[in-house]
C-alpha cells in the first residue's frame, strides 16, 4: 500500500500519471514543482523510509538512456541502459541502490515517449552493431509492472528492431506482459538468483528462488529467452554445496534451448558506498564475510571470487556452452 | 562513560503557547528546568522529554528549535514534535492534523514533512503566516510557527524524525477572537490520546536509531586497555560491529587478551573477520 503519492505539476495530466493514479484511489496526493524537492535531499532515513516508501510522479528531462558501465554486457559491442524508475521496492541487502541514493521513495517517470525516442535514436546510429539494452539499472525492471506498464511498452519498440536485444532484469515472479505475448527472440528475461537459505536472509521483501525458477520455467519453455544473474555471488558456510545444488536444480527445471546466458558476478561495493550502506545496517551478516578493501572496492579477496566463479562456471558448463556465460565485472 | 546508554528514546517538543504545552507538560510529567533561559524550557526526570516554549511567530520558532537542541544536547536520533493550534475551514473545528506539506507566502518552495506510516488521523498542507489571517479559503490549515520549526529542525535530524501535529481552532464559523486560554487548553486536550499515539512512533524510531548507532559493547572497554588513535578508533568501531554478528563478548575478548598494542587488537579481529563462514541458516 502506497499511502503519499507526490506528482509533479508538470505531468498532472499526462495520460501514464492518471492510469498509475488509478490504481492507488486510497492514497494522499500532494502535488509538487520537481522530484528533486522529495527525492534524494539532505537529511533523510533511507532505513525509515524504506519501511513505508512513497511514491513520486515525475517527469525525466534528459539522459534518458546511457551506456552501460564497462563489464555489464552479455556478448555485445555496445551496451546501453534505461531506468523508467529509480529505487526498488524489494531490499536486497547488497543492493548498491542503498548506498547510491539517500532516499528511499520510488521515483517513476512517466513520459516513456521520451524514452522510445532516445532508444531508437541510438538504434538507428548502431543498425550495424551488436547492441544490447538493460531495462531497469536503477530499479527491478519488471518489480512494478503491474503499476507502470512499462516493459509491455518499450517491447513495442524492440519488436521493430529483432536485431537489438533488450535484457529485463529481474527478482520478480511477474509473468506480464510477457505470457500474454508472442515470444520476441531478442528479449532476455534475466533472473538474478542466489541459494535459497542466502536469499531468505538477504533478499528481503523479494519472491523466493523457488518461486523465481517455476516462473523461469515457465517462461522459458513458453519460448521466452531466459538469463541467469548469479550476481552477486554470495559466499560462506557450504557455499559450494549450496550453489551446485541451485545450479543444478535450474539447468534441470529449465528448457535449455531457451537459455540465453549465464553471468557469475562479484559482490563488490565501491568504498564510500559500504560505508553508507554498513552505517544503514550495521548488524547485518553480510557484512561480517570476509569482505575487505581490494582495488578501491570493498570484496571479497581475490581468491574466493575466482574460486566461486570457477566453481560455478566449471558447474554449469556440463549444462551450457562456454560462449553462454559471462562474467559481471562492474 | 557511555552516557548515551542511559538515554534510550529522545524527544524535543516546540510549542508556540504555555496553554497548548499544558496537557502535554502535564502528562510527559515535564518540569521546569532550574536555570534561567531565554525560552522557557521543560524536561521530563530522565531527560528524554524536553519542551519548549517558544511564542508566537516564525522567529521565536525558528530560534528556539536551535536553543532547545544546543541546550539539551538534542542528538542526530532526537525525534522532533510540534503542536499547536491552527485555523481552517476544510477540516472540524477540534481534530487534530498531521502536516505533510508547508508553504509560506515568503518562499516559492514548499517543505515536505513526512508523516507517520499507518495512521488514521487525516492529513493536511499548512501554510505559515507572519501575520493573523482571516481570509480561510486558499488553505487548508493556517499557523504562525510551522514552516519555521520545519526548517530548522530539518537541519538537525532527518525529515522522518519529525512532526507537525495542529488542531483546528478557528476558522469561518469559529472566530479567532474567540479562542481563549481554557479553549486551547481544551483543544489539545481532548486530542491528548491521539497525540500519545503519534509521539509513541516518535519515541518507538527515535530508540531504534539509537540501537542502531550506539557503540558496541566492548567498544569502551577496548579502547581503556589500549590507545587507539581516531582513525583506528574508527577501524576498531568497525570491525566490532562486524564481529558482534557471530561472535559472542567473552569470545571476543578471549580474542584479543594476549594483543600488546592496539596495532595487534585491530590485525587480530580483523584475521577473525577474514576466517569467518557466514553460516546463512542462521539468519
Ligand atoms: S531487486 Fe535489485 S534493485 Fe531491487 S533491491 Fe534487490 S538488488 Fe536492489
Amino acid at each position: 500500500m502506497i499511502e503519499t503519492i507526490y506528482v509533479e505539476d508538470a505531468i498532472q495530466n499526462h495520460p501514464k500519471t492518471k492510469f498509475i493514479l488509478n490504481k492507488f484511489k486510497k492514497s494522499r496526493i500532494i502535488s509538487i514543482n520537481k522530484y528533486g524537492e522529495i527525492f534524494n535531499k539532505r537529511n533523510q532515513n533511507f532505513r525509515i523510509q524504506k519501511a513505508n516508501p512513497c511514491l513520486i510522479l515525475a517527469h525525466k528531462k534528459d539522459n534518458f538512456v546511457l551506456p552501460a558501465p564497462e563489464g555489464f554486457g552479455i556478448g555485445s559491442s555496445k551496451n546501453f541502459y534505461f531506468s523508467h524508475m529509480y529505487n526498488c521496492i524489494y531490499d536486497c541487502r547488497y543492493c548498491f541502490l542503498q548506498g547510491m541514493y539517500s532516499s528511499a521513495n520510488y521515483v517513476i517517470f512517466v513520459n516513456f515517449e521520451d524514452f522510445d525516442i532516445s532508444i531508437e535514436k541510438i538504434i538507428k546510429n548502431n543498425l550495424n552493431t551488436k547492441v544490447t539494452f538493460f531495462s531497469g539499472y536503477d530499479c527491478d525492471s519488471l518489480a512494478l509492472e503491474n503499476v507502470t506498464g512499462f516493459a509491455k511498452h518499450i517491447l513495442s519498440i524492440f519488436r521493430k528492431y529483432p536485431q537489438i536485444e533488450i535484457e529485463f532484469r529481474t527478482k520478480s515472479i511477474q509473468k506480464e506482459p510477457f505470457l500474454s505475448l508472442k515470444p520476441m527472440r531478442n528479449v532476455i528475461l534475466a533472473y538474478s538468483l542466489m541459494p535459497e537459505l542466502m536469499s531468505n536472509s538477504l533478499d528481503n521483501k523479494a519472491p523466493s528462488i523457488s518461486k523465481r525458477i517455476r516462473v523461469i520455467s515457465q517462461l522459458a519453455s513458453k519460448g521466452w529467452k531466459i538469463g541467469l544473474r548469479f550476481d552477486p555471488l554470495i559466499h560462506g558456510e557450504n557455499w559450494k554445496e549450496l550453489y551446485q545444488e541451485l545450479l543444478e536444480n535450474i539447468y534441470n527445471n529449465i528448457s535449455i534451448d531457451n537459455l540465453h546466458s549465464v553471468s557469475f558476478g562479484s559482490l563488490r561495493f565501491p568504498k564510500r558506498m559500504f560505508r553508507d550502506i554498513f552505517k544503514l545496517y550495521p548488524h547485518e551478516p553480510l557484512f561480517s564475510s570476509p569482505l575487505s578493501l581490494n582495488n578501491k572496492m570493498i570484496s571479497y579477496d581475490i581468491e574466493i571470487e575466482e574460486e566461486m566463479t570457477s566453481f560455478c562456471k566449471n558447474l554449469s558448463l556440463k549444462y551450457i556452452n562456454e560462449g553462454q556465460i559471462f562474467k559481471c565485472s562492474i | 562513560m557511555n552516557n548515551l546508554k542511559k538515554m534510550k528514546n529522545s524527544i524535543r517538543w516546540v510549542v508556540a503557547l504555555k496553554e497548548e504545552a499544558q496537557v502535554i507538560l502535564d502528562y510527559y510529567k515535564l518540569k521546569p528546568i532550574n536555570e534561567k533561559t531565554i525560552y522557557p524550557i521543560y524536561k521530563n526526570e530522565e531527560e528524554t522529554h524536553w519542551l519548549i516554549i517558544c511564542g508566537i511567530g516564525r522567529n521565536n520558532a525558528a530560534a528556539s528549535t536551535a536553543y532547545l537542541y544546543s541546550y539539551s544536547k538534542a542528538s542526530i536520533y532526537t525525534s522532533w514534535i510540534n503542536i499547536g493550534i491552527a485555523g481552517s475551514d476544510k477540516g472540524n473545528y477540534g481534530d487534530l492534523y498531521l502536516v505533510d506539506k508547508i508553504s509560506t507566502y515568503e518562499r516559492k518552495k514548499s517543505t515536505y514533512p513526512s508523516t507517520m506510516p499507518k495512521s488514521t488521523l487525516p492529513k493536511m498542507h499548512l501554510f505559515t503566516s507572519d501575520i493573523p489571517i482571516s481570509d480561510y479559503t486558499s488553505y487548508e490549515l493556517i499557523d504562525m510557527e510551522g514552516s519555521a520549526f520545519f526548517d530548522i529542525a530539518s537541519k538537525l535530524t532527518s525529515k522522518e524524525f519529525i512532526c507537525l501535529m495542529k488542531v483546528i481552532s478557528d476558522g469561518p464559523k469559529n472566530d479567532i477572537k474567540e479562542i481563549t486560554k481554557s479553549k486551547i487548553s481544551n483543544l489539545i486536550k481532548v486530542n491528548l490520546y491521539k497525540i500519545i499515539d503519534v509521539v509513541s512512533y516518535y519515541e518507538r524510531i527515535s530508540e531504534a536509531e539509537f540501537l542502531i548507532i550506539d557503540k558496541p559493547e566492548l567498544f569502551y572497554d577496548i579502547k581503556s586497555k589500549w590507545h587507539f588513535s581516531a582513525t583506528q578508533s574508527y577501524r576498531l568501531e568497525t570491525l566490532l560491529r562486524r564481529i558482534e554478528t557471530f561472535c559472542n563478548k567473552k569470545d571476543i575478548e578471549k580474542t584479543i587478551k594476549n594483543c600488546e598494542t592496539s596495532n595487534s587488537v585491530i590485525n587480530v579481529l580483523n584475521t577473525k573477520i577474514k576466517n569467518n563462514l557466514v553460516n546463512w541458516s542462521k539468519f
